[in-house]
């Protein structure tokens, strides 16, 4: 299908639903079987359950709220929502409850769609906020006229279509507004850069909260590509993972590093033959380049590319990894995106970025918008965070944070926010957390007898505490606190109890000497008794 | 109990499976921190997904089992009570030679 002048993702659907009516929009794997949505049928869904918001009042801009996993049901919600020129809020239903109801509060969410399973078996519950009032999900009348079609409100382009949740550094997640000229930008690219077609199936098992989601929905609706939709029981499972990519047929790949990782290694990806496979795509953290070299011979066929971007501003830069890649290099973030402008911060080395991808702000939060833009000759551009150098072959290079952001498995995680997290135990008067890099090629001490634990490869996050005197906080309340108040990605792998944190002269915490315990921690450099004895 | 495979007894299952809790995701947690048969897992956030990778590697290794898609999730995972129960029906099944996890591979 030829390009269309739209920004607005939800006229794509409209689109492609009067282009190619019978082809499979989404394809999701159900207990009896695969269960398949036509355009057509993704289509009426969507508008007619805008229709329904509409009657129920659902004005434009109003947030809508999507507490479920990505199924059928929550991509008929996202179009609905746009379609109604509301703006979708995805959020993980294993969120604790507590960050789900701080985060519907935040956004003012004015409808709340829930879905805990994948299949038909339960329908989603729609309920409005404010009156406590539901709306009932039910299947689209068929042979929607374009009489009650026009009813529904039409966004602009440059109108919030998303907002994102994130970590926060104070301990309070933070709300990147995505507008639909934002999104439209990067899939655009995307599909012109890998010529995806209606012939492509496009896999990508991020959550709909994770910016990578936006690539195979909105893909598909603008190239009439199939969405197949991974099960969310198996996304950490890679023997099946590996499976189902083969099984599915899946042509266009879109993951995190970890995932990648994970069925190269345990899920023996290089077993097998994937002939439909043609474009791998990974973002969200640093991949070893190492695994690359193996990703890139086990599936020799495809191309594979480092796509590059915060939240705030999706996919700036990107590097195509070239045949016969050097697994001896760091694997670059490569070049700008053509929609996106990137320079660097001469004083130290951050990457600003800039361009049509760029986030609206920060949801209610005008002082942090301000605090995350700078204009550079007139232009605005995003602080990343993120120390860049310029190889000479024109290519950025990650060094590493400027703050304290870490990433693990893709997710972006500000360790102020579990240090809040811990501080308001009760029991718990100081917590401080380090992340520490596990890799197999470590250097350690000859004479220490390292041990690394399973399924620890990667970044690992310590927590140091310190507990009331005479209190009776066990670590495994502790974790259990944790688990309370923070999603999954989030909860710290260690915790350690000390009678009082290192700090320096000017009463800071120490992180280094901190850092130090927790890699000795990680490489079993502790006595008998646990504990540590290091320099 | 007369269930056995390879080298261990059924009754071996639940300290074997609290070693490894213990030894992989308790790292220098004081001596007194028991694990419980009833101790939540995963939800209780001492076992994250990158963990299931490994504690599912685990089971399916030193038990002898393989485990399907639907099979295994974060609620039979969760305590090393359930596991057990999890591994025992692995056995169950492959003792009535009726091992519903190969018939289903192939489909």
């Amino acid at each position: 299908m030829p390009e269309p002048e739209s920004d607005l993702l939800s006229d794509w659907l409209r689109r492609a639903a009067a282009a190619t009516p019978d082809a499979p929009a989404i394809v999701e794997e159900g207990v009896e079987g695969d269960r398949v949505t036509s355009f057509r049928e993704l289509f009426e869904q969507s508008a007619a359950l805008a229709l329904r918001f509409v009657e129920h009042g659902i004005q434009k801009q109003d947030r809508i709220a999507l507490v479920m996993p990505k199924t059928t049901e929550a991509i008929v919600s996202v179009f609905a929502s746009l379609l109604a020129g509301a703006i979708y809020v995805p959020i993980h239903p294993r969120w604790p409850r507590e960050r789900i109801e701080t985060t519907l509060s935040d956004c003012a969410a004015r409808l709340v769609i829930e879905g805990e399973t994948e299949g038909r078996s339960h329908p989603p519950r729609i309920t409005d906020r404010q009156t406590g009032a539901s709306i009932p999900w039910q299947q689209a009348p068929t042979g929607l006229t374009n009489t009650n079609e026009d009813a529904l409100p039409r966004a602009g382009a440059a109108d919030p279509a998303i907002i994102l949740f994130t970590s926060g550094s104070t301990g309070r997640p933070k709300g990147v507004v995505l507008s639909h000229r934002a999104v439209s930008a990067f899939v655009k690219w995307s599909a012109r850069e890998f010529q995806i077609s209606s012939s492509d199936r496009i896999a990508c098992p991020s959550p709909l909260g994770f910016d990578l989601s936006t690539f195979d929905i909105f893909n598909m609706a603008l190239c009439g590509a199939t969405c197949v939709l991974v099960p969310s029981h198996i996304v950490w499972m890679p023997r099946f993972l590996v499976q189902f990519a083969r099984q599915a047929r899946v042509s266009c790949w879109y993951s995190v590093p970890s995932i990648l990782a994970g069925m190269l290694q345990e899920g023996r990806l290089a077993e097998h033959d994937y002939p439909a496979l043609r474009v791998i795509l990974f973002a969200g953290e640093v991949f070893a380049a190492r695994n690359v070299a193996r990703l890139q011979a086990a599936v020799p066929h495809a191309v594979c590319a480092n796509l590059y971007g915060p939240t705030e501003t999706n996919v700036v830069t990107w590097y195509r990894v070239p045949s016969g890649f050097d697994e001896s290099l760091p694997l670059p973030i490569g070049q700008s995106c053509p929609y996106a402008t990137v320079t660097v911060d001469a004083a130290n080395g951050e990457l600003l970025a800039g361009g049509d991808s760029l986030m609206t702000g920060y949801w209610g939060r005008d002082d942090d918008t301000g605090r995350a833009f700078v204009t550079v000759e007139g232009k605005r551009y995003y602080r990343t965070g993120d120390r860049v150098s310029l190889a000479p072959d024109g290519k950025y290079l990650f060094l590493g944070r400027l703050d304290r952001q870490v990433k693990r498995r893709g997710f972006r995680i500000e360790l102020g926010e579990i240090e809040a997290a811990l501080a308001r135990h009760e029991g718990l008067l100081e917590a401080a957390a380090v992340a520490t890099e596990v890799n197999t090629n470590v250097n350690v001490n000859a004479s220490t007898t390292v041990h690394i634990k399973d399924g620890r490869m990667g970044t690992v996050i310590t927590a140091f505490v310190r507990a009331r005197s005479g209190g009776a906080v066990t670590l495994l309340e502790a974790k259990a606190h944790c688990a309370r108040t923070l999603p999954p990605y989030m909860l710290p792998d260690n915790i350690v109890f000390l009678d009082a944190l290192p700090k320096g002269s000017r009463g800071k915490i120490d992180y280094i000497a901190l850092g130090k315990i927790a890699e000795a921690l990680e490489y079993s450099e502790l006595d008998q008794e646990g504990l540590y004895h290091g320099s | 109990m007369g269930v056995k495979t390879g080298e261990f007894e059924a009754d071996e299952i639940k300290p074997e499976v609290r070693k490894y809790v213990v030894d992989n995701f308790l790292l220098g947690a004081q001596r007194a921190t028991i694990v419980e048969d009833a101790t939540p897992l995963i939800t209780g956030g001492l076992i994250d997904s990158i963990g299931m990778i490994g504690l599912v590697a685990f089971l399916e290794s030193r038990f002898e089992v393989e485990f399907m898609p639907r099979e295994i999730d974060v609620h039979s995972l969760d305590t090393v009570e359930r596991i057990e129960i999890l591994i025992r029906k692995k056995w169950a099944g492959r003792e009535a030679g009726s091992d519903s996890g190969n018939a289903q591979q192939s489909r």
